[in-house]
């Protein structure tokens, strides 16, 4: 049972989402290093195709 | 249609990665002219063993008189030909890859090896193998029921220690 009160959880839901906005940023920048990462460290070093 | 703020917020940074990524591979590949593995090269499938170059005597490793490599297999169901070849390391290595009967492709894991096997063309690819051992090549286009067990394996040697195949008598001296 929450223990807030009503005007705690107005101001809670009506905040920006921080957390949400953290976790975006976090798997955006992961993925994008992890993308770059396997392209140049690891494709492109096995010799291009042509 | 009402989408909710970070879901349009989520679609956009998704959407701008996936251009990022296509930009930056479409740019490796117009300016290192990457290309599909293939110069288009036809030849009968049904007569691979009567060819001059596919005949059994020259599949496998062979070195011409400027040193380079060329190292001639055949794709069939369910297994690569010659089933075990030597090649050495860190050498620049051209594979010629025909197949003899349905479409096949071909892997071989820690290199740039991956191309399909077409009938009725020669699929040519360079490559170069980091570092001494056994490398299996592996089928990567479902050819049929024994599709899974189709793979054969290289080994690969230290470059001084290779000992370069005696070019046989029918062998080919010039493949263009």
């Amino acid at each position: 049972m929450s223990q807030l009160s009503e005007e705690e959880r107005k101001k809670i839901l009506e905040s920006a989402p921080i957390g949400t906005w953290a976790l975006m940023l976090t798997v955006s920048i992961s993925m994008v290093i992890g993308w770059l990462f396997l392209y140049y460290g690891v494709f492109l070093p096995r010799g291009m195709i042509n | 249609m009402h989408i909710d703020p970070l879901e349009k917020k989520w679609a956009q940074i998704v959407l701008a990665i996936c251009a990022l990524f296509v930009v930056i591979i479409m740019t490796d590949a117009l300016f290192h002219s990457v290309n599909a593995p293939s110069n288009v090269e036809t030849i009968d499938s049904a007569k691979l063993h009567l060819s001059e170059e596919f005949a059994e005597d020259n599949l496998g490793t062979q070195i011409d008189a400027d040193g380079n490599i060329t190292v001639r297999m055949v794709a069939g169901r369910y297994s690569f030909f010659p089933k075990k070849i030597s090649v050495p390391a860190e050498t620049k290595l051209t594979f010629r890859w025909v197949s003899i009967d349905v479409l096949h492709g071909v892997h071989i894991p820690m290199t740039n090896m991956s191309t399909m096997i077409v009938p009725g063309f020669v699929a040519q690819i360079e490559t170069s193998f980091p570092k001494p051992g056994e490398y299996p090549v592996l089928c990567n286009e479902y050819c049929g029921l024994g599709h899974d067990h189709m793979w054969s394996k290289i080994d690969v040697v230290e470059k001084d220690q290779w000992i370069a195949p005696q070019l046989s008598s029918r062998g080919v001296e010039n493949n263009e």
